[in-house]
């Protein structure tokens, strides 16, 4: 006698991911109730038949080559599984899911996804920009390996770096190279980890990539690096070893690796003795010699500096237009300073047309506007010579630079003011035409020559004028009408 | 079988309040309404209580179907599935015991009776099934080290079979119950199978799955000793053996008897032991790979064999392969290297044996052995074996890396937008092709030169010589050349071997989804026939060594043999279980090696069309396949993310060779056959020693030298053997072909994944 039958319980549609309960809403739709049991019997094939269709559509994507799965796989899947596939889903056009928060009422139903059926106005589509076609696939070649070593060009990955290896950082000048090397794991470098790169990969290839960082300065040229510094920095080292220095670095090839760290170097040591007022006489001859190394390496043929220039021109600048120099060197720096200005401007002005305006701009700023130091404006000056003559007219006599300094020094009778009203002078007497054998002063009674007197005033200020009017032709070449117009 | 017999679990009383005595009225037994309705007539109110405690106690598992209660047509329908093995027991014709008796008596022969007989006893419930796998797996992780190796194997049939059983049965919450509590253990080394069981949740799915019914049709092979098999029976059959501490419900317990007897259910049903004499302790920890799962229909059976063969081994070991083909007997013997050794175990092919050739030597001929002469000349020597026993610290290892490495030139495409399954080089490297997946075949020249195809408005009878020829060339070429024509994402190119390093192709072959394979002429640079014959997608086509013939391998799980003169194939490969992804001649063009889903590789005879050798040991479907140049080995690549190296003569596996971390796509022997060169998804180009002993790094024995302190504890899914070589990472290519030029340049070929499009 056996126990009355007893069913096996109604599985309430536990596991898996298509809940019956999905499946009945959608019979509801269509208006056909279905009992439970075979909802959630219904379920399980469903999803029975999703798995297939998945597994399917992975193989597909295995043949492509491809880690992520797209439309098309689950298309060809469909379409080999003999199954209709679904129309309108593009892998250039992925749908995206939203999440919809679940329904308050019921809130075991879990969040719902759904398609976003976007509308899409035609007015801001026609306004929107036309998208230009792709210019098709391209290729390109790159050296992986050469020889079993990796070498490090942007093409490949930078190299990895030991983990947790107490980099020796002393050869390096300033240790830029070494963080650089290290901040960048392959994490950041990939968007996502190579899974084991840094920790899984061998031995052998992290002892290759640790070789290869060290190649980028080698040895010789640190020992050169170290040398070079040496024997001309604290200038009170002699004479004949700093003039090699700058020799070698004036006339040799092969110093480009080492040439961020020279410009580095320069610019902080200008720093350094500027900082504190610059009153000594040591610090006026660092500067110097940093001029000198300046404009050594502007005049090395075999270095490309253009990238640097933007490094190279602060320190230039600084000792140009700093206000307090010491005394003793003052004049000699900012020549030197303008002298290396000049140079720089015809050496690259070509390759950079928009550095004479900027240096301009800068120079003018010092010359022209109020509360400046003497000694800034007669830097300004210098620079603005060593830009070149239309510089010079456009900073002395239009720009009114040349009013400025002598409203500012005509009266003071100093030392400094001397100077300047000398310098400022000199820097006219660059606009000054080729002199001729006869050089006749302003008449004032000729009416032309009283025109051109209150015109010279107008532009450069009396003490300027009077000084200029002994020579007609200077005169009227500074206040631009020709000899011609004087007839 | 009573009701009132009390169940041997007593864990999960349920609590039935005594005034809801009214609602359970209608789920009691007649009889018991009886007992019920005399008891409260007599007023024996605490008596009525208890009783009915104990019949809804008695009910709860009862509900959860348990083994004594279970109904007559439960009962029935049980039986149904075991005995109905010819009636399609999925359908419920076996609803009466009429149908079954009918059934009984039908099947006349014993060991169906048997069958059943023994399935009756593993007729049970779930519950039996779960503590009978509690309890082996408590048994085998609580049996001595030297066993446990052994033992492992044994708890993946169970499971799946209990798994398949319970799902067969209809209890699908139990299926998942049992799934979700034991899967965890397996599923480091099974993931992908175990994945695809569970995705079979109807008794149907059963019944249509190729898996499912191999795993219910086939012997589940396993390799053990004597006297573990020895251990294990003692075990099934009574207690002795490692008993695991507080496994269940006390090993001698009703229950824990049952588990074992559904344990034996399937061990005498699905399993099949081979005695091995081998030590268990020596046995490397990977060799269960070879030799353990559903391999009857794997290992292909000879026409009238006598003997049902289930050892790849002895298949293997049963024909020798045939060596030294035309290639080295032709008079251009050249070089003393290439006079090699015959392997043991290879002997010479008759002429008969080759594919048929044009007998005349055409200009082609002279000028491709001669280039092949000069590029012998001028290769660069790789030897990764002296990169051994070098510290690889010291100086000199620098000097012996450049030695025993290749250089490796990259060629990146950009800007694809949808994929490109697949890339080559020509031999000469004048010529790149990649296909893609929106349908068409891209061309490039390398070396910058025009791609002119002919004009298509000539007169025939004006073209005299080569020189009118030319002039029907196009005026005006680009450096790239689109081919459209199929209508499917295209998934192999392969560029015709013939003119060798010497000049560029005359003609490209490729396949596609749309199941067709198209050849293509370089010189007009259309189409020019059509291929048809597979019947799904084509997955991967190759050349012959020599030109004219070529295979292709299909998702219809056949590989094909085809010449270029006959739109339809030659030859049909069938034998494997699943789709054929890779294919590749051996390099006397004798052989054709396979490679598939269903996880093997084979070697067949390509003339007689049968299979000489099948190897087993992957534990994923295969990616791609490679033959070394000297004929000796063979290395595939699966998505297990291993890449086995083959012994062809003796169809044993030499090592395994572990690194990758994303699936391996292509995969290349040097010119010496010493080093490998594999390139996949994980955005690296890797170089493997072929010579050298494989095997993982050892944590302790060799970190003497240097490795101490910079190796941390890696997890099970980087592990490394210690014969990769060198990993060459690129920044967001997945290397979709690497191949070795005629002079050891290695030339490896991807497309960059720009990060947004992820």
């Amino acid at each position: 006698m056996s126990k009355p039958v007893k069913q096996r319980p109604t599985q309430a549609p536990t596991g898996g991911v298509y809940k019956g309960d999905a499946l009945k809403d959608l019979a509801e739709s269509l208006n056909i109730t279905i009992p439970d049991n075979v909802s959630s019997a219904l379920a399980s094939d469903v999803e029975y038949r999703i798995h297939q269709v998945v597994e399917e559509a992975a193989r597909f994507m295995r043949h492509g080559r491809r880690t992520t799965m797209t439309t098309s796989d689950v298309d060809n899947a469909l379409r080999v599984l003999n199954i209709e596939p679904l129309y309108g889903h593009t892998p250039y056009n992925p749908t995206t899911f939203r999440r919809a928060l679940p329904f308050p009422q019921s809130t075991s139903a879990g969040p719902v996804y759904f398609v976003e059926d976007e509308e899409i106005d035609f007015d801001r589509v026609l306004r929107e920009e036309k998208v230009t076609l792709p210019k098709g696939v391209t290729w390109t070649a790159h050296w992986l390996a050469v020889e079993g070593v990796q070498p490090l060009i942007p093409e490949n990955p930078p190299a990895i770096p030991r983990e947790a290896a107490p980099d020796p950082g002393g050869p390096l000048p300033d240790g830029t190279l070494a963080t650089v090397v290290k901040t960048e794991t392959p994490a950041q470098l990939n968007g996502i980890s190579l899974p084991g790169a840094s920790g899984a990969n061998g031995k052998l290839t992290q002892q290759q990539q640790q070789q290869l960082v060290k190649q980028v300065l080698s040895r010789e040229l640190q020992l050169y690096y170290a040398r070079l510094t040496g024997s001309l920095l604290p200038p009170t080292t002699d004479f004949a070893k700093r003039t090699a220095a700058l020799a070698s670095l004036r006339s040799d090839a092969g110093l480009q690796a080492l040439l961020p760290y020279l410009i580095r170097w320069v610019a902080e040591g200008v720093v350094g003795a500027l900082k504190d007022g610059a009153h000594s006489e040591s610090d006026g001859k660092v500067l110097e010699v940093l001029m000198d190394v300046v404009s050594a390496i502007l005049e090395n043929s075999a270095l490309f500096v253009e990238p640097y220039l933007h490094q190279i021109l602060p320190p230039v600048l600084s000792t140009l237009l700093h206000s307090s120099l010491p005394p003793s060197h003052a004049t000699q720096l900012r020549t030197a300073a303008a002298q290396t200005l000049s140079r720089l401007l015809t050496q690259h002005s070509t390759t950079y047309p928009s550095l004479s305006p900027r240096i301009m701009k800068t120079l003018l700023l010092a010359l022209i506007s109020p509360g400046k130091n003497k000694g800034t404006r007669e830097g300004a000056i210098r620079g603005l010579v060593g830009v070149g003559k239309e510089a010079v007219r456009k900073g002395l006599v239009e720009g009114g630079g040349a009013k400025v300094v002598a409203s500012e020094s005509q009266h003071s009778g100093s030392r400094e003011s001397a100077a300047l009203l000398n310098t400022a002078m000199e820097a006219l007497q660059v606009l000054q035409p080729p002199p001729s054998d006869m050089t006749d002063a302003l008449d004032h009674s000729n009416p032309a020559d009283a025109a051109v007197i209150s015109k010279l005033i107008d532009l450069v200020g009396e003490y300027f004028a009077a000084r200029i009017a002994n020579d007609s032709a200077w005169a009227r070449e500074l206040v631009g009408m020709g000899p011609s117009d004087s007839s | 079988m009573s009701a009132a017999t009390p169940s041997a679990t007593q864990s999960t009383p349920a609590p039935s309040p005594p005034n809801a005595s009214q609602e359970e009225k209608p789920a009691l037994s007649t009889s018991e309404q009886a007992i019920l309705e005399y008891l409260r007539a007599r007023g024996h109110h605490d008596a009525e209580k208890a009783f009915l405690q104990e019949v809804t106690e008695g009910r709860s598992p009862d509900d959860k179907s348990k083994l004594e209660e279970i109904g007559k047509d439960e009962f029935l329908r049980s039986l149904a599935v075991y005995a109905g093995k010819a009636s399609r027991p999925g359908e419920n014709l076996l609803k009466d015991s009429g149908t079954v008796l009918q059934e009984l008596q039908s099947m006349g022969n014993p060991s169906a009776i048997q069958n059943l007989i023994s399935s009756i006893g593993a007729v049970g419930a779930e519950e039996d099934r779960e503590e009978g796998f509690r309890e082996l797996e408590a048994w085998v992780d609580g049996s001595l080290d030297m066993y446990r190796p052994e033992f492992r194997p044994i708890l993946f049939p169970i499971f799946c079979h209990f798994y398949l059983d319970l799902i067969q049965k209809g209890f699908k919450e139990a299926a998942l119950r049992f799934y979700s509590t034991f899967s965890e253990s397996l599923s480091t080394s099974h993931s992908a199978t175990l994945h695809h069981l569970s995705t079979l949740l109807l008794p149907a799915h059963v019944q249509n799955d190729d898996l499912a019914q191999r795993f219910m049709n086939e012997k589940y092979i396993i390799k053990m000793s004597r006297s573990g098999l020895s251990l294990l029976v003692g075990w099934l059959t009574e207690a002795f053996g490692g008993e695991a501490m507080g496994a269940g419900n006390g090993f001698s317990g009703e229950q824990g008897k049952r588990g074992r007897v559904a344990v034996m259910a399937v061990v005498n049903n699905h399993l099949s032991f081979q005695m091995t004499s081998t030590n268990p302790t020596t046995v490397s920890p990977s060799a269960w790979e070879e030799s353990t799962g559903l391999l009857s229909s794997l290992i292909p059976q000879g026409t009238g064999a006598v003997s049902k063969l289930t050892n790849a081994q002895a298949f293997n070991q049963d024909r020798v392969l045939r060596e030294q083909a035309v290639l080295d007997r032709e008079p251009l013997q050249y070089d003393m290297q290439i006079a090699r050794a015959v392997p043991p175990g290879l002997v010479a092919p008759a002429e008969s044996e080759l594919l048929p050739h044009p007998p005349a030597f055409k200009t082609i001929d002279i000028e491709r052995e001669v280039s092949a002469v000069r590029d012998a000349r001028k290769r660069i020597r790789l030897d990764p074996s002296a990169l051994n026993n070098i510290d690889p610290n010291s100086p000199q290892a620098t000097l012996q890396r450049a030695r025993a490495l290749p250089s490796i030139c990259a060629y990146t495409l950009h800007d694809v937008t949808e994929g490109s399954p697949c890339m080559t080089f020509s031999q000469d490297t004048s010529l790149m092709a990649a296909g893609f997946a929106e349908s068409y075949i891209r061309l490039w020249s390398l070396k910058g030169e025009k791609l002119k195809g002919f004009r298509s408005d000539f007169n025939a009878s004006s073209v005299k010589d080569v020189a009118t020829l030319q002039k029907i060339r196009e005026k005006k070429g680009t450096t790239t050349r689109k081919l459209i024509g199929h209508s499917g994402p295209v998934y192999s190119v392969a560029f015709d071997p013939i003119s060798g390093s010497a000049a560029p192709p005359k003609y490209l072959l490729s396949s596609s989804a749309d199941a067709t394979v198209r050849l293509w002429s370089m010189d007009t640079l259309t189409n020019i026939v059509a291929y048809r014959g597979h019947e799904n997608p084509v997955w991967d086509v190759k050349w012959s060594p020599m030109g004219i013939y070529f295979a292709t391998g299909s998702r219809d799980r056949t590989a094909r043999l085809w010449s270029t003169d006959r739109t339809s194939c030659l030859r049909i490969y069938a034998g494997h279980l699943s789709d054929v992804d890779c294919v590749q001649f051996h390099p006397n063009s004798l052989y054709l090696a396979t490679g598939s889903s269903d996880w093997t590789a084979r070697l067949w005879d390509v003339q007689r069309g049968n299979c000489v050798r099948v190897f087993i040991g992957h534990q994923a479907p295969i990616s791609c396949l490679a033959m070394s140049p000297d004929g000796r080995y063979m290395a595939t690549a699966g998505e297990d993310l291993a890449i086995n190296l083959w012994d062809l003569g003796s169809g044993k596996r030499v090592k395994k060779m572990m690194g990758h971390n994303s699936s391996i796509y292509s995969l290349s022997f040097s010119a010496e056959s010493s080093l490998l060169v594999s390139g996949g998804a994980d955005w690296t180009v890797r170089c493997w020693d072929v010579k050298g002993a494989g095997g993982l790094k050892a944590k302790s024995e060799n970190g003497s030298s240097s490795e101490v302190g910079n190796r941390p504890g890696r997890g099970e899914g980087s592990q490394e053997t210690i014969d990769l070589l060198s990993t060459f990472p690129t920044k967001r290519t997945p290397i979709t072909n690497v191949q070795f030029t005629p002079r050891n340049l290695c030339l490896a070929g991807g497309v960059y994944l720009s990060p947004e499009q992820r």
